[in-house]
């Protein structure tokens, strides 16, 4: 999809609205910085996904509600499980659901914002709009459980939940782009030499949507890691193993007998992690976005 | 006579989408959803009893039927009786809408309020160090999760490890004729308010200060403030007014999930009996009479705001027309 576009950086070298934005990143330390914590809780996912680190997350040991020490770098939980670790092991975790969510959001926002962007007016714009309100009009927890209750507690029921109402948002923004593409003249000269409807849409018009989708798969990466926390927290998140919302879940009884190290640990990761992701996705706004105001 | 042809049409209009919601609400929930037969049945139940719990729940009609059946309920909203709470639906939520709605007003309309003022200062300064502040704040406030948030500040508002000074939990603020005891209620909302304000000026103070921003730099403020017209006039009738449209959108869009979603969180986590908390308690326990009627009367409530929206529309902004 985007190869189009990095062939044709290459040919105007220094003139494509990516190197424009890849040199106005540059010089963005707010920007960079965010990029650079983002990259490292990157890491620290992927060393936990090839069993390098975080692997004895259950483990449990006779140290209880311990105070960080050399062997528990933030101490123990209440029934003698490792913080840090837990809170390494769940870094994957929340990669994971952002991931999952921001790719398959972000896919069916920009095919069916294209779809309904090009036939705007039409019945099909009409059927997808009308979707797209009612989506937004379900409560999301009532969303989210009743999508629970449907597939019969299968573990991915919150990842489906999640992509069946985020991607409304980057349809909408995608829609907007497309009606505003499909009258410029390249779609004009594709439809006079008889190019495919089907064709004109997925790879002459949703080619130069790239630079909002990669905008809007930020956004759902972020949403969806602070909603897992929510929803995990309530008791319709991730069921098996361990995360930070149910890290936080489970701190909220050590609170009131004075032990801090799990909510401390679980929200501070959650924290860095999300303002990081969103100084990496407001530079990437404006340095993606050529009539910016700021 | 215009306004109420007008709001009629939008009533009408807005049939579709509450179709649509009912029908995901119902195909998800119930007909999907889990097969309540043997939790409402004793141990060893004869096969006509089966036959008559299924009756009684609707499992031996067609499709079509049930769903009709919700959508008839819907209309007379009678909705049948709870299974958390020995009541009827429509009961529950009429004891649980005021509780609900108290304890959201004070800190939707702050965390609304605040935010324009923030926003329009910071549009005021745009690139000024009372600019940056401002938007790295709301940046962090935004980053910060909603549940950390209510954590932390129950902790140092509420507990003996911080100020101690509100109630932990609970919602004890009206008398035995139900009537409200404003000091209690002032005790009793204001942690909640606080967390509310907190996460929503990150959210809002962004969104309107982008708006203000767009409108501050058209011609028409330029021209302003080259006939030296003074920075509040500027302000409050050159920029806010003209961005009332994008400002009340969002402010009205937002009224109907936070009176379910907004209030879950908090409602559970401060055990406060309001309607999120019985749409908590009905998730938990599988009570689809409770959600089948919360998720119909929010689509309601979606058709009723969009017209009420578009009726602003019109005061904000005399140029668009009622049609």
């Amino acid at each position: 999809m985007s190869t189009e576009v990095i062939d044709f950086s290459k040919m105007e070298k220094g003139d494509s609205l990516w190197d424009k934005a890849w040199y106005k990143f540059k010089r963005d330390s707010m920007g960079k910085t965010g990029a650079i914590i983002v990259l490292v809780y990157f890491i620290i996912a992927l060393g936990v996904w090839f069993g390098l680190w975080g692997t004895a997350w259950s483990d449990t040991s006779d140290l209880l509600q311990a105070d960080p020490s050399w062997q528990h770098l933030i101490g123990t939980n209440q029934i003698g499980q490792d913080v840090f670790t837990r809170v390494i092991y769940s870094t994957k975790v929340a990669f994971e659901v952002g991931l999952v969510v921001a790719v398959f959001s972000t896919i069916l926002g920009a095919i069916l914002g294209s779809v309904s962007g090009y036939f705007s007016g039409t019945w099909i714009d009409s059927i997808i709009l009308w979707f797209m309100g009612v989506l937004d009009s379900i409560p999301f927890y009532l969303f989210v459980a009743a999508v629970a209750f449907a597939l019969k507690e299968n573990p991915f029921a919150m990842h489906i939940a999640m992509i069946s109402t985020f991607w409304t948002g980057t349809a909408r923004v995608i829609r907007g782009e497309v009606i505003k593409l499909k009258g410029q003249e390249f779609v004009e000269a594709a439809r006079s030499i008889g190019v495919r409807e089907n064709k004109i849409i997925f790879k002459h018009i949703m080619p130069n949507t790239s630079h909002i989708l990669l905008v809007q798969g930020t956004i759902a990466f972020v949403a969806a890691i602070k909603s897992e926390v929510i929803l995990s927290f309530l008791g319709m998140g991730v069921k098996d193993g361990v995360s930070w919302g149910l890290m936080i879940s489970e701190s909220t009884q050590d609170i009131q007998a004075g032990h801090f190290n799990n909510f401390i640990a679980s929200s501070v990761f959650l924290f860095v992690l999300v303002i990081a992701f969103n100084m990496f996705s407001d530079s990437m706004q404006d340095a993606l976005d050529p009539k910016k105001v700021s | 006579m215009d306004i109420l042809k007008f709001a009629l049409r939008k009533l009408i209009g807005g049939i579709p989408l509450i179709l649509g919601v009912t029908f995901i609400a119902f195909l998800l929930m119930v007909y999907f959803g889990p097969d309540l037969t043997y939790e409402k049945l004793g141990k060893n139940p004869t096969a006509q009893e089966i036959v008559d719990i299924r009756h009684e729940l609707g499992y031996d009609q067609p499709f079509i039927k049930r769903y009709g059946n919700y959508l008839k309920q819907l209309i007379t909203l009678d909705f049948g009786n709870a299974e958390i709470r020995d009541a009827k639906v429509s009961t529950i939520l009429k004891e649980t809408m005021p509780v609900s709605l108290h304890l959201i007003i004070p800190g939707f309309i702050l965390g609304n309020i605040l935010a324009i003022a923030l926003a329009l200062l910071a549009a005021y300064h745009r690139g000024s160090w009372v600019d940056k502040f401002i938007m790295t704040s709301s940046v962090v406030g935004m980053s910060i999760s909603f549940l950390i948030v209510i954590i932390v500040f129950q902790l140092v508002f509420s507990s003996s490890f911080g100020l101690n000074l509100f109630p932990v939990r609970g919602w004890e603020v009206y008398d035995a004729d139900k009537n409200i005891i404003w000091g209690q209620y002032f005790m009793y909302v204001a942690v909640p308010t606080m967390a509310t304000v907190f996460v929503a000026l990150g959210y809002n103070t962004r969104f309107y200060r982008a708006v203000l921003v767009e409108e501050m730099t058209k011609d028409h403020v330029r021209t302003a403030k080259a006939f030296g017209h003074k920075p509040a006039s500027l302000l409050f009738k050159g920029v806010l007014k003209n961005a009332m449209v994008p400002i009340t959108t969002r402010i009205m869009f937002s009224i109907p999930l936070v009176v379910v979603s907004g209030s879950l969180l908090i409602e559970s986590y401060f055990g406060i009996p309001g309607v999120g908390k019985v749409t908590f308690d009905a998730i938990i326990a599988g009570d689809q009479n409770i959600l089948k009627a919360i998720v119909g009367l929010t689509a309601v409530l979606f058709v009723v705001v969009l017209m009420f929206t578009d009726i602003l529309y019109r005061v904000f902004d005399p140029r668009v027309e009622l049609k």
